[in-house]
């Protein structure tokens, strides 16, 4: 209650309200390029729409929980040195898109006012900012549209070894045909893992190699026994959780790779072009990349093919399985794909708990019976696309970024509660939830075998990865750049090296072509 | 009956769409009635976060029933919703063999070019191809068909015929097929990326009309493959789609 709490200061609203500006922006540009995504399998928008309620209800203190543990710029700094599951589609958009529209959603249906849940707002936000700026430190820039469309993260040490490393091919070789294999596998996988959504997948880079060659890294996530229940059993066989694939490409140019890890090249890339690859996992347990099946070119060969093989297999066990689930069940399990986006912040923090990420808040789940699949693809779509609702109108003055016109996607905070206007300042704690999933088993695979969810948890807030330790963590970009000759730099860059086939023990004083 | 915060608003306006109305009005007429029956204003019952307690699954129940009441029929995208809830869906059954042909508005149709080749519609390039795809189409639009052709085998030279464009209810045959296309989505859409990913021809946002299980199509697939810029710019980009006699 407003009473007995002190209001945010002006500054709070200020920065917040550039916040859901900028995200209002960006998820616009994001929408604008795509429809709608239907599924005669899924019904997406409604999953998608249950998922911004359950968002909204349960981010706020499920992000506090995370910080008791680790802090959001702590985890930002194991994100980019570690990759995993916290990559541009999930943490750049999803964390603040789908909570700002679930409290979108609310205040059109009457439920709330634009005012309530400010320091959930406040804090959820800030939480984002926070993470962003450390996890994007190298760049500078807090997401992929600030930055030109572009998501350019990693430290150089990481790109010298993921560059050193790659394995050449052309056209018609044995390794561009296998890796353009598992690469298509891997994306259909987890488009179906993911529910009919990007979740699974995303991209970052380009990075530049020459004037004839880019890199990209495409990381494929979530594909072995993890926190989905859906793939307890089916994915038994799948041996990483996480799987990186570096890859360069030749003449051609990754013009956009935005915010939900999608690229667009001119001219556009095809099989053809892929000039190199490399291959790697990495999980909130390991320090850092590790390289598969990379001793040998013939063994990356084999790897790919091999696990090509078992991603396809687990493809057709996972199919059968979720052909046969009732509509409900499928609305739950989208929604909690979307609603989970960002659940390896937990992991990291090692405070991941079940009931917390793979459950619908009754809060949200009231409203299913309203999510029928003709509203929902039409309420959707006045949501992100048309912005139609009465919320997301504005002055009439007003021509807005992108759409020339008097709206907005995302309503601002308003400065009136300094004026003494009465406010919520919570929603509240999250409230036992619900699911027709079937219960998870507890097994999850990790780059330390499959081990229960309590090891888990356990091993992650143990596990801090050297490259995070002082004094490495704040040796920077800008650090090495005048102190390479240090034994320091040495050091930082032998960490990075370490099972790379080409530069391991070389350290920061490489010639640099 | 209370106002809600929400009617103040300086600037409404309607939805678009006739449904969203309906149920925006539905569900905020809902939460009226609570707020009223709470015998507070509605900001009150906010703030004691009351209205939490009061619109429960059984009201928001109602107002699905208010808008069924009135005789409309919901729109499926999902099979499996129509399946579920035969009750509240329009009863169009998901169709994939036999004499079904999609008839899209706007497909442009000419009839007769030389040689006897009719073009049956348009759609969006999603990658570049040296030379025409040619095959033999087939609709797919429920999970029973993709099962029985996990089972059976995709036939040679199949061009699906798809008004799906995700890319999770063809997702354990996808890659088996000559050409794809798709009655829906963008190049940017997941059924676009991932053919793009296999290297199978596609066209995706596809208009046609009068084609059938078992007709000889071609795609021209050696059109330019439409951009993200020209989707931003409104400018069409049409690839076209024969039926061969």
């Amino acid at each position: 209650m407003i009473s007995d709490r002190k209001p945010p200061s002006y500054v709070q609203l200020l920065e917040t309200n550039n916040l859901i500006q900028q995200t209002s922006d960006s998820f616009y540009w994001l929408c604008l390029t795509r429809t709608v995504q239907e599924s005669k399998l899924y019904p997406v928008s409604a999953y998608i729409l249950l998922s911004y309620l359950n968002a909204f209800y349960r981010y706020p203190e499920l992000l506090r929980k995370i910080e008791t543990r680790m802090s959001a710029e702590d985890i930002g700094d194991r994100s980019r040195n570690m990759g995993v599951k916290l990559q541009n589609s999930h943490i750049s958009s999803c964390l603040p898109a789908f909570y700002l529209l679930g409290r979108e959603m609310l205040i059109n249906w009457g439920m709330i006012r634009p005012q309530d849940a400010m320091d959930d707002v406040i804090y959820v936000l800030d939480f984002w900012k926070r993470f962003m700026l450390a996890w994007h430190r190298n760049s500078g820039y807090l997401t992929n549209t600030q930055a030109g469309q572009r998501g350019q993260i990693l430290p150089n040490r990481r790109l010298e070894v993921f560059k050193a490393d790659l394995y050449s091919c052309e056209p018609g070789d044995e390794l561009q045909e296998a890796a353009n294999a598992f690469m298509a596998t891997a994306s259909q996988y987890g488009f179906l893992v993911s529910c009919e959504s990007r979740v699974s997948l995303t991209n970052s880079g380009p990075y530049r190699i020459d004037d004839n060659h880019e890199m990209l890294i495409r990381d494929f996530m979530d594909f072995a026994e993890c926190s989905l229940p859906w793939l307890d059993g089916v994915a038994a066989d799948v041996p990483y959780n996480n799987i990186t694939v570096v890859m360069s490409v030749r003449d051609c140019h990754f013009h956009i790779v935005d915010e939900w890890g999608s690229f667009e090249a001119e001219p556009a890339f095809v099989a053809e072009r892929l000039a190199g690859v490399g291959l790697y996992t990495s999980d909130p347990l390991t320090d850092g990349h590790q390289p598969i099946g990379m001793g040998s070119r013939e063994e990356l060969i084999q790897t790919l093919r091999s696990l090509n093989e078992t991603v396809r297999e687990a493809t057709n066990r996972l199919w059968i399985r979720m052909a046969d689930w009732s509509r409900e069940t499928l609305l739950d399990a989208g929604a909690l794909t979307y609603f989970s986006a960002v659940k390896e912040l937990a992991h990291v923090a090692g405070v991941y708990e079940v009931s917390d990420w793979m459950e619908i808040d009754p809060r949200a789940a009231r409203f299913r019976s309203v999510l029928n699949d003709d509203y929902a693809n039409l309420f959707l779509g006045e949501l992100v696309g048309g912005l139609t609702l009465s919320s997301q109108q504005r002055s009439p003055f007003t021509m807005a970024k992108l759409a020339e016109r008097p709206v907005a996607m995302m309503t601002p905070l308003p400065y009136s509660v300094l004026a003494g206007e009465d406010y919520v300042p919570t929603c509240g704690p999250i409230q036992p939830g619900s699911t027709l999933l079937e219960p998870k088993q507890d097994r999850y695979r990790t780059s330390r075998g499959t081990i229960t969810l309590a090891e888990y948890n356990r091993l992650a807030r143990e596990f801090v990865p050297t490259e995070c330790t002082e004094p490495h963590r704040f040796l920077c970009e800008t650090w090495v750049k005048y102190n390479a000759a240090s034994p320091q730099a040495d050091e930082l860059y032998r960490l990075t090296q370490r099972g790379s086939r080409n530069l391991e023990g070389r350290g920061c004083s490489m010639e640099i072509k | 009956m209370p106002r809600l915060y929400a009617d103040r608003d300086r600037y409404p306006v309607r939805p678009e769409n006739a449904l969203v109305e309906a149920t925006d009005a539905a569900i905020r007429d809902m939460v009226r009635s609570c707020v009223a029956a709470s015998g507070r204003l509605h900001g009150e019952t906010i703030l004691g976060q009351l209205l939490d307690e009061l619109v429960t699954a059984d009201k928001v129940e109602a107002v699905e029933r208010r808008i069924l009441d009135s005789g409309y029929r919901f729109t499926w995208s999902s099979a499996l919703s129509l399946r579920d809830r035969p009750d509240i869906y329009a009863s169009e059954e998901a169709r994939d063999n036999g004499s079904f042909s999609f008839e899209h508005e706007g497909a442009v149709v000419i009839d007769a070019e030389p040689g006897g080749r009719q073009q049956r519609g348009t759609g969006d390039n999603v990658t570049r191809t040296a030379a025409n795809t040619i095959g033999t189409a087939m609709y797919l639009r429920t999970s029973e068909k993709v099962l029985d052709l996990m089972r059976n085998g995709v036939p040679a030279d199949t061009v699906a015929v798809i008004d799906d464009s995700g890319g999770t209810l063809t997702a354990p045959i996808l890659d088996r097929f000559k050409g794809v296309i798709c009655a829906g989505g963008t190049i940017r859409s997941h059924l676009g990326i991932l053919t793009r990913e296999y290297g199978i021809p596609c066209l995706m946002n596809a208009r046609v009309s009068g084609i059938r299980d078992g007709d000889t199509v071609e795609i021209e697939s050696s059109a330019p493959a439409r951009t993200a810029e020209s989707y931003a710019a409104g400018v069409e980009m049409p690839a076209r789609i024969w039926k061969l006699p």
